[in-house]
C-alpha cells in the first residue's frame, strides 16, 4: 500500500493539520477570505471601469449585500425542482448510454483480462475501478458543461430568471440534480462491478488424488494427506487435508479454498479471499545506517522516486517500526498459532541476480524500546513487492536463548514494540517506506469497503460537476467543457503542478518549458546568462505565481482515488472518508458561490 | 413612488457594447415611463426600436448602461419583484420534454406554492388557456398557438399583478389571437397590470389604454389610445335603417351649416369579423356552408 502522505485522524486533520500544515477548515477559510478578497477588486475594477467609481462601488456593494440576502432567501422547493428539472434533461440527453458503455467495458474486460496474472483480483478491480471513474468523470463533465450554456441557447433561462429563482438556487439546483443522476449511475455501477468482479474470479479446483500422500506425526501416527488441486484458471493450489479428508487448499494468487467432504470426495470450494479489506495500523518509521547509527532514512538507490529508502545487507542497516498501543488485545489465536498479526511489503533492490527463483533473505527481530531486550531474529524470503502476513508469536526466545512472552517483555510500560527488519544478503538491498509494515487488525468487510471506494469516485464526480456548473454559469458549453477538463488533468497531476509552480521540477516555468522545446535544450542544461533569460524568467515568475494561486483551489483528484486500497486489498481509512467528504462539501460550497456571483453579474438576456 | 405606480423608469437607456467594450449600438436612449397600476399599456415601434430591450431591462434581464427602472418600487434586478409578475417571451421558451402539466407544475414549484395549491392552479389555467386535452403531451408535439398559449399559462401561474407580454399574438391565428386579446381585456377587469409589446398595431388598439411609440431606441409619443387617435375635427354619425330622404336631409343640414361631407355610405365589416363569424357559423352548423351575409349584417 502506497500512501505518500500520512492519513490524519479527521478531527486533527480539520482543526490543526500535520507537522508543517494548517488545519483544512482555516486553510479553506483562508483561501475563501484571499480569493473573496481578490473577486472584490476584479469586480470593483471592472464596474469602474464601465460605470466610473462611484457607480462601480455601488454595483459592487449591492452585489454583495443582495448576495448574502438572497442566500437567505434560498428556497429547498426551487432547489429541488431545478435538480429534478436537470435530471429530467440527463435522461432525455440519453445518460444511460454510459451505462451501455460500462457493461460493454465489464464484457471487453471479461474477454481480454488475464486469469493467469498472479494477483487477477488486483488487475480486475484496478482496471474496473479505473474505468468506472473516468466514465463518471467524464459523464460528469459532459452533463454539468453543456446544460446551462443550452439554456441560455435556447432561451429557456428566461422563463426561469423571470420567476422567484435566485442564481444560487439555479446554481445548487444543478449540481444536485446531476450529482443525483450520477449517484444512481454509481450505484448500477457499482453493484454491477462487484458482481463481475466475484463471478468472474469465482472458479473451484479437484483434488488431484494421485498427488495426495500420507503425513504422519512425530509418532508415526496418521494425521493427514498432503497433496495439491487440478490446474484450473491458470493456477493450482497445495493442499492440506485432516483425517476426515477435509482441509484447505492454500493460499495462491489471493485466495483460498475450504475442502469439504461429501460423500467418499474431498470437495473444494468457491475461492476465499479474492476481495479483503485489511485493517492496518500503521507505526512510525526509523533507520539505523550500515554502521548502526540512527538515520531517519535509508539510502537512495538512485530512484528518483524518493517515497521508499534502502537497507543494504549483511550490514547493521536496519528498518525499524515503532507501535504504539501494543496490548494483548491484539494477539491472533487460532488454537495452533498465537501471536500478533503483521504484515510486511518488501521493495527488493537486487545488485546482483542472487538465485534466479529464490527471494532475497532477511530477518524480523522485536525489541522492547525501553529495556532494549531483543527477541532472537527471525529469518524469511522477501519476494518484490509482495505482501508478507505473518504472525510475530507470543512465545519467544531472547538473543539469551530464555524463553520470553511478547507481551509482557517486548512492550514496554508505554505500549511501544520495535519491529526490525535488516536484509541479510551482501550486496542487495530492501526498500521500505512507513506504510511497509503494520499491524493487522482484523479484516473489515470488503462490500463496505467497495463502498468506500465508490464514495470516492462519487467525491470526484460531485466536484467535477461543480467546476462544470460553474463554469458553465459564465462560459459557452464546448469553452466551459475544456476549462472542466483542464482542472481534471492538472488536478490528476497536481504534484507535477505544484512542483512547477514552486520550481521544484526541471525544466523551470511554462515560459522557459517553451522556451528550452523549441530550441531543443534539455531540461536540465543551465541556460545562457543575458537579457533573454531574465526576461524569460522573469515572466515565468508572473505565471509560476499564479500557478501557486491557481494551486491553493486545484483538487488533487490523485489523492482523493482509493483504487489502490481496493486493488491490494486494504480498507480504506474512515478518516480519509470523512476528510474527502468534507473536502467535496467545500469544493461544493466555494464553487457554489463563485457560481451565484458569476451568473448574478452576468446579463442574461446578452 | 406611489402604490399606484407599477413600473417607473428613470432616464432608462441601454448601450450595447462588444467584447472590448466598444459601443456596438444604442438600443434605448433615455426614457421615463410610468405606468399605472390597473392599466393595459403598450410599447409600439417597428423592429428594433427597443421595445423589447424596454422589457427586458424592466425586467433585469439586462443591465441599464445608465438610468434606473424600478417595479413596484424595487430595482429591476431585485429577484423579489418577480413574485408579483408574469412574463411571457416573444417565443414561448419552455422545456420541450416536459409536457403542459409537468411545464406549470414545475413553474409554480419555482414560486415556493404548495403541491395542493400548485395542483388547483395547473388544472384552472390548463382549461382556461384550452389545453385540456393536451395537458399530457410532450410541449415538442405542440403547435405554435398551442405553445403560446402553454407560455401564457405559466406567465399565470402565480396570479401576478403586472403581466408583461412580448409579442403576445405573434404566430396566433385570427381565433387565437381573438382570445388572447380577450385574456388581456378581462386580466385588466381582474385589476391586473398589463404590459405588452407588439408592431401589430390592431392589437395594441383594440386593448390598450395607454401607448408609447418608440422609434431607433428613442420614445416618439406617449398617451392614451383613444386621445391619441381621436380626429378632433372630423365627426362620425353612424345610424341604422335611414331612408335615402333622410340621408339626402343630413347632406342638406350640414351644407346649411358650412360642414364638409366627407364620406357617407354602407360601412365593410373587417376581415377579422367576418373570420370569426364563418367560424362560429360552422361550429353551430357543422357540413353546411355558412351564410355570410346574413351573420355579418347580424
Amino acid at each position: 500500500m502506497i500512501l505518500e502522505e500520512q492519513i490524519l485522524p479527521y478531527m486533527q486533520w480539520l482543526w490543526s493539520g500535520g507537522p508543517g500544515s494548517i488545519g483544512a477548515l482555516p486553510r479553506f477559510l483562508l483561501i475563501a477570505l484571499g480569493l473573496g478578497f481578490l473577486g472584490l477588486l476584479l469586480g470593483f475594477i471592472v464596474s469602474a471601469a464601465r460605470h466610473g467609481i462611484l457607480r462601480g462601488g455601488d454595483i459592487v456593494y449591492r452585489t454583495i449585500t443582495n448576495g448574502v440576502r438572497e442566500l437567505w432567501e434560498t428556497s429547498p422547493r426551487r432547489v429541488w425542482a431545478l435538480a429534478q428539472l436537470a435530471m429530467k434533461e440527463a435522461w432525455r440527453r440519453r445518460v444511460v448510454v454510459a451505462l451501455m458503455v460500462f457493461f460493454i467495458i465489464l464484457v471487453f474486460a471479461s474477454w481480454f483480462l488475464r486469469t493467469d496474472h498472479q494477483d487477477p483480483a488486483k488487475l480486475y478491480i484496478s482496471f474496473v475501478l479505473t474505468a468506472t471513474t473516468y466514465l463518471v468523470l467524464g459523464i460528469a463533465l459532459l452533463l454539468s458543461a453543456f446544460s446551462l450554456p443550452a439554456d441560455f441557447k435556447n432561451k429557456t433561462i428566461y422563463t426561469i430568471v423571470t420567476k422567484p429563482v435566485r442564481a444560487g438556487e439555479i446554481v445548487m439546483g444543478r449540481t444536485l440534480g446531476f450529482t443525483l443522476v450520477g449517484t444512481i449511475l454509481l450505484a448500477i455501477m457499482g453493484v454491477s462491478s462487484y458482481v463481475f468482479v466475484n463471478r468472474s474470479l469465482d472458479h473451484t479446483h479437484e483434488v488431484d488424488i494421485n498427488s495426495l500422500k500420507k503425513v504422519q506425526d512425530a509418532a508415526g501416527e496418521y494425521i493427514g494427506q498432503d497433496g495439491r488441486t487440478s490446474l484450473d484458471a491458470n493456477h493450482r493450489h497445495e493442499v492440506e487435508l485432516n483425517t476426515d479428508g477435509e482441509g484447505k487448499a492454500e493460499s495462491n494468487y489471493g485466495h483460498y479454498h475450504q475442502i469439504v467432504k461429501r460423500g467418499d470426495r474431498s470437495v473444494v470450494l468457491g475461492a476465499e479471499g479474492i476481495m479483503r479489506a485489511r485493517v492496518p495500523r500503521w507505526g512510525k518509521l526509523t533507520f539505523l545506517d550500515r554502521q548502526g547509527v540512527p538515520k531517519q532514512r535509508g539510502i537512495s538507490v538512485g530512484s528518483e522516486w524518493t517515497y521508499r529508502s534502502f537497507v543494504d545487507g549483511n550490514t547493521q542497516a536496519t528498518a525499524i517500526w515503532t507501535f504504539d498501543d501494543i496490548s494483548p488485545a491484539l494477539n491472533y489465536d487460532d488454537g495452533e498459532v498465537s501471536g500478533l498479526p503483521i504484515g510486511l511489503i518488501v521493495r527488493v533492490f537486487r545488485t546482483h541476480k542472487g538465485v534466479i527463483g529464490r527471494g532475497i533473505t532477511g530477518s524480523i527481530q522485536v525489541r522492547n524500546p525501553e529495556t532494549g531486550l531483543a527477541s532472537e531474529v527471525i529469518p524469511f524470503t522477501a519476494l518484490d513487492a509482495k505482501i508478507d502476513e505473518r504472525i510475530i508469536p507470543q512465545k519467544l526466545r531472547g538473543t539469551d536463548d530464555k524463553e520470553y512472552d511478547l507481551y509482557k517483555d517486548f512492550v514496554s510500560p508505554n505500549g511501544q514494540l520495535e519491529i526490525r527488519v535488516q536484509c541479510l544478503e551482501g550486496g542487495q538491498y530492501f526498500g521500505f517506506a512507513q506504510p511497509d509494515m503494520y499491524l493487522r487488525l482484523p479484516d473489515a468487510s470488503p462490500v463496505v469497503n467497495w463502498l468506500k471506494v465508490y464514495a470516492s469516485i462519487w467525491v470526484q464526480m460531485v466536484i467535477v460537476i461543480a467546476i462544470g456548473v460553474t463554469a458553465s454559469t459564465l462560459l459557452s458549453g464546448p469553452v466551459a467543457m475544456l476549462f472542466t477538463v483542464s482542472f481534471i488533468v492538472l488536478g490528476f497531476f497536481r504534484p507535477f503542478f505544484v512542483g512547477v509552480a514552486a520550481g521544484t521540477e526541471y525544466g523551470g516555468g511554462p515560459v522557459e518549458s517553451f522556451y528550452r522545446l523549441i530550441t531543443q535544450k534539455n531540461i536540465i542544461t543551465k541556460l545562457d546568462e543575458g537579457f533573454t533569460t531574465s526576461l524569460i524568467q522573469g515572466v515565468d515568475l508572473v505565471f509560476r505565481s499564479l500557478m501557486l494561486t491557481m494551486a491553493q483551489v486545484l483538487p488533487d483528484f490523485a489523492a482523493l482515488s482509493t483504487v489502490a486500497f481496493a486493488a491490494l486489498g486494504f480498507d480504506v481509512p474512515a478518516d480519509k472518508v470523512y476528510q474527502d467528504l468534507t473536502m467535496c462539501l467545500a469544493y461544493v460550497i466555494g464553487l457554489s458561490v463563485v457560481g451565484y456571483f458569476l451568473l448574478r453579474t452576468r446579463e442574461v438576456a446578452r | 413612488m406611489s402604490d399606484d405606480i407599477v413600473i417607473q423608469t428613470r432616464a432608462l437607456g441601454k448601450v450595447y457594447r462588444d467584447f472590448w467594450g466598444r459601443q456596438k449600438v444604442r438600443a434605448l436612449k433615455p426614457l421615463d415611463l410610468e405606468i399605472q397600476r390597473g392599466e393595459v399599456f403598450g410599447l409600439l415601434g417597428p423592429n428594433g426600436s427597443g421595445k423589447t430591450t424596454t422589457i427586458k431591462l424592466i425586467l433585469g434581464l439586462l443591465f441599464p448602461t445608465e438610468g434606473e427602472a424600478l417595479v413596484f418600487g424595487k430595482r429591476a434586478t431585485d429577484v423579489s419583484k418577480n413574485e408579483r409578475i408574469g412574463y411571457l417571451p416573444e417565443e414561448s421558451y419552455l422545456y420541450r420534454f416536459l409536457n403542459a402539466e409537468e411545464t406549470l407544475d414545475f413553474y409554480g414549484r419555482l414560486f415556493d406554492m404548495s403541491a395542493e395549491t400548485r395542483k388547483q392552479r395547473v388544472d384552472e389555467l390548463i382549461k382556461m388557456v384550452g389545453l385540456d386535452r393536451a395537458r399530457k403531451r410532450q410541449l415538442q408535439e405542440y403547435s405554435k398557438g398551442m405553445t403560446r398559449r402553454i407560455g401564457l399559462a405559466q406567465a399565470l401561474i402565480n396570479n401576478p399583478e403586472l403581466i408583461l407580454l412580448d409579442e403576445p399574438t405573434s404566430g396566433l391565428d385570427p381565433i387565437g389571437t381573438r382570445e388572447m386579446k380577450d385574456m388581456i381585456l378581462r386580466l385588466k377587469e381582474e385589476g391586473k397590470t398589463v404590459v405588452m409589446c407588439s408592431h401589430l398595431l390592431a392589437d395594441v388598439q383594440d386593448v390598450c389604454d395607454r401607448i408609447a411609440i418608440l422609434h431607433q431606441g428613442e420614445l416618439k409619443e406617449l398617451g392614451r389610445v383613444d386621445t391619441l387617435l381621436t380626429v378632433a375635427d372630423v365627426t362620425q354619425i353612424r345610424a341604422r335603417n335611414l331612408t335615402a330622404d333622410c340621408q339626402n336631409e343630413i347632406r342638406q343640414v350640414i351644407a346649411r351649416h358650412h360642414g364638409e361631407l366627407m364620406e357617407m355610405d354602407n360601412p365593410s365589416t373587417t376581415l377579422e369579423e367576418l373570420f370569426l363569424s364563418i367560424v362560429r357559423d360552422s361550429e353551430a352548423r357543422p357540413g353546411r356552408r355558412a351564410n355570410v351575409e346574413q351573420t355579418t349584417s347580424a
